[in-house]
């Protein structure tokens, strides 16, 4: 699995909407097997959201985002979890272990939970131990190691 | 230090204040939020306080140009900077800024304070006034575009085969395009053949590909332009180009979803969106028997209709500037627009060859024009009213062949090259006029195609 997040210095970068680079991580369940920088050259909606596909990007966790873009992303088959702030490298840590959904992790103005949008959500890996594993549509999150939460308590 | 009493009139102070108001630290955390602020981002001022403030406020400048911290590393106020804030639920929101530096008494920088204005009302009436203009790299203020442009979404994301019909140059594959990069398929390839400018059996080569020993020549495996496009989306323009039997296989590729290349036995099955363009009236082709009526009724599913440009003069200025904005960019010039005597020449042109002419007369401007305005001597003769349009003067005795290659050429310099183009002008197929080129010895590539 590839999960990006637009990085700003060490954090994540605050709108996603107008990142310059994104850190590109391939996951293999709970082991990173190499990561890499990657620059994004266009703001425009198609050619952002081709960039990340021809990338091979499966999850996008990233901090502000907006409704159009969101979604053109998620009719690509792109997983996005939105409005996600902190340091990256805890973030990816908390992504792995299941904790994406700690407060800490979330935006102010959130309160206290992440919006979710159609297509695309749960195909890929939202964590599902922290986040009671299921989306709006009731279908299973698989988390980073492409099973679903009931999968791992079996 | 601050009393209890005094923290509070402040606020008060604050929170009566129409704009959003917010104070930063020296570790850029958020040290007050006021009321309007609360009421424009959606955050509240306890959620707020002590954050980081671009993980807040969420600017579009947060990443590459921090109000703030430009104020604070030089000391210069930013006035009414026009930016927008992406809110919570996905909203963007223009807002107008101005940032100040905070000191305290003994005049040490503590932080700094920003206050905004949201923009959101203006920014509704300019846009109503100027209408949403553009989607993908296509640009549009005309109903019919806009039109077009709120279906585009719908019709991406559907799996459906989709026709567009247009004349040459609207931008049949731009549309094409667009569908394909905001599709599921978008991670795929985007294959575009012109059935129209190839010969029947070059067609077949190139949509079905072949196995090594098919033909003389063929000593390797060729994958053809459908295996290519497997998962992806194939864009066909010239549909109606398409002989009676291409149109029999390609009607098969659409219902079965398997091909065969040639020389080969063995369907192989493929997974692709057929994006269909052409620009005749396919009605009146199936009703004169030109198209076989199942085939139309196969690719005919949602239907994209691209006017040309002379029923959508509105857009010309749009394009015009989207033009010159990208000449200038690529060619590194400075060219600020058109004078208003040459809008009225762009505006009064038929545009024949629509959206592809318009793109090609700036472009020939851009090569005459130094800089400033684009002059009506900057641009083609032929658009300088009756003198461009004068028929030349033949001389005499000139034998029927002699004739024929003259309007050749003519043809095929007017289309830039384009065989397919000037044959359709010249009422001819495209391999009669590759034969009359060789015959006639006419070098057809001797005029650039553009596109």
């Amino acid at each position: 699995m590839n999960v990006a997040i637009p990085t700003l210095d060490d954090r994540i970068s605050p709108v996603f909407d107008v990142a310059q680079t994104v850190l590109l991580v391939e996951l293999d369940g709970n082991c990173e097997l190499r990561r890499q920088t990657i620059p994004l050259h266009s703001q425009d909606i198609a050619r952002r959201v081709g960039e990340l596909s021809q990338s091979g990007v499966n999850v996008l966790i990233c901090g502000a985002i907006s409704r159009p873009l969101e979604e053109v992303l998620c009719a690509a088959g792109i997983h996005v979890i939105p409005q996600t702030c902190g340091a990256v490298e805890e973030i990816l840590r908390a992504f792995v272990a299941g904790r994406l959904n700690d407060r800490a992790f979330l935006m102010p103005g959130c309160c206290g939970r992440r919006r979710r949008r159609g297509r695309g959500a749960g195909h890929h890996g939202r964590s599902g131990r922290a986040s009671g594993g299921r989306t709006r549509g009731g279908r299973q999150h698989p988390g980073p190691d492409g099973q679903g939460q009931k999968q791992r308590e079996r | 230090m601050k009393t209890a009493a005094e923290a509070n009139t402040h606020q008060v102070i604050l929170d009566s204040v129409a704009d959003g108001v917010f104070t930063v630290d020296l570790e850029w955390r958020i040290t007050s939020f006021n009321a309007a602020a609360e009421r424009i981002t959606g955050v509240k001022r306890a959620e707020a306080l002590g954050r980081h403030c671009c993980d807040v406020f969420r600017a579009s400048i947060c990443e590459t140009e921090c109000a703030l911290k430009g104020t604070h590393r030089t000391g210069r106020p930013v006035v009414n900077k026009a930016i927008y804030i992406v809110r919570a639920d996905g909203e963007r929101i223009p807002i107008s800024i101005s940032t100040a530096v905070l000191k305290d008494t003994q005049g040490r920088v503590i932080g700094g304070v920003e206050t905004f204005r949201d923009l959101s009302q203006v920014e509704e009436l300019r846009k109503e006034l100027e209408g949403r203009y553009t989607f993908a790299d296509l640009v549009g203020r005309s109903a019919a575009m806009q039109q077009l442009f709120e279906l585009l979404p719908q019709v991406a994301v559907s799996a459906s085969t989709a026709l567009i019909e247009g004349e040459s140059g609207t931008g049949k594959e731009l549309v094409a395009r667009a569908i394909h990069n905001l599709s599921p398929r978008s991670k795929r390839r985007f294959v575009a053949l012109n059935c129209g400018a190839l010969p029947d059996t070059l067609l077949e080569s190139e949509l079905f590909g072949y196995k090594a020993g098919a033909f003389t020549d063929a000593r390797r495996d060729k994958p053809g332009r459908l295996a290519v496009a497997d998962r992806g989306t194939l864009f066909l323009d010239e549909i109606g180009d398409v002989s009676p039997a291409m149109q029999t296989r390609l009607l098969r590729v659409l219902q079965e979803r398997v091909f065969e290349p040639l020389g080969s036995v063995e369907p192989v099955p493929v997974d692709v969106r057929i994006v269909a363009a052409t620009h005749r009236d396919l009605d009146e082709w199936v009703r004169a028997g030109k198209f076989r009526e199942d085939l139309y009724y196969r690719i005919n599913v949602v239907r994209l209709r691209l006017p040309p440009l002379r029923e959508r003069r509105e857009d010309i200025p749009l394009l015009i500037e989207r033009f010159i904005t990208r000449f200038n960019r690529v060619q590194n010039k400075d060219i600020a627009g058109v004078s208003d005597a040459a809008l009225a020449i762009l505006m009064a042109h038929a545009y024949p060859g629509n959206v592809r002419e318009l793109e090609n007369i700036i472009e020939h401007a851009f090569v005459l024009c130094r800089g400033g305005l684009i002059e009506p001597q900057h641009l083609p003769p032929a658009l300088h009213g009756a003198a461009g349009k004068a028929p030349r003067r033949l001389k005499t005795g000139l034998t029927l062949a002699e004739l024929e290659a003259i309007h050749i050429s003519d043809a095929l310099r007017r289309h830039r090259g384009n065989r397919a183009a000037a044959a359709r002008e010249l009422g001819i197929n495209a391999s009669t006029l590759f034969r009359k080129l060789k015959t006639l010895g006419i070098d057809g590539s001797s005029s650039p195609k553009v596109r």
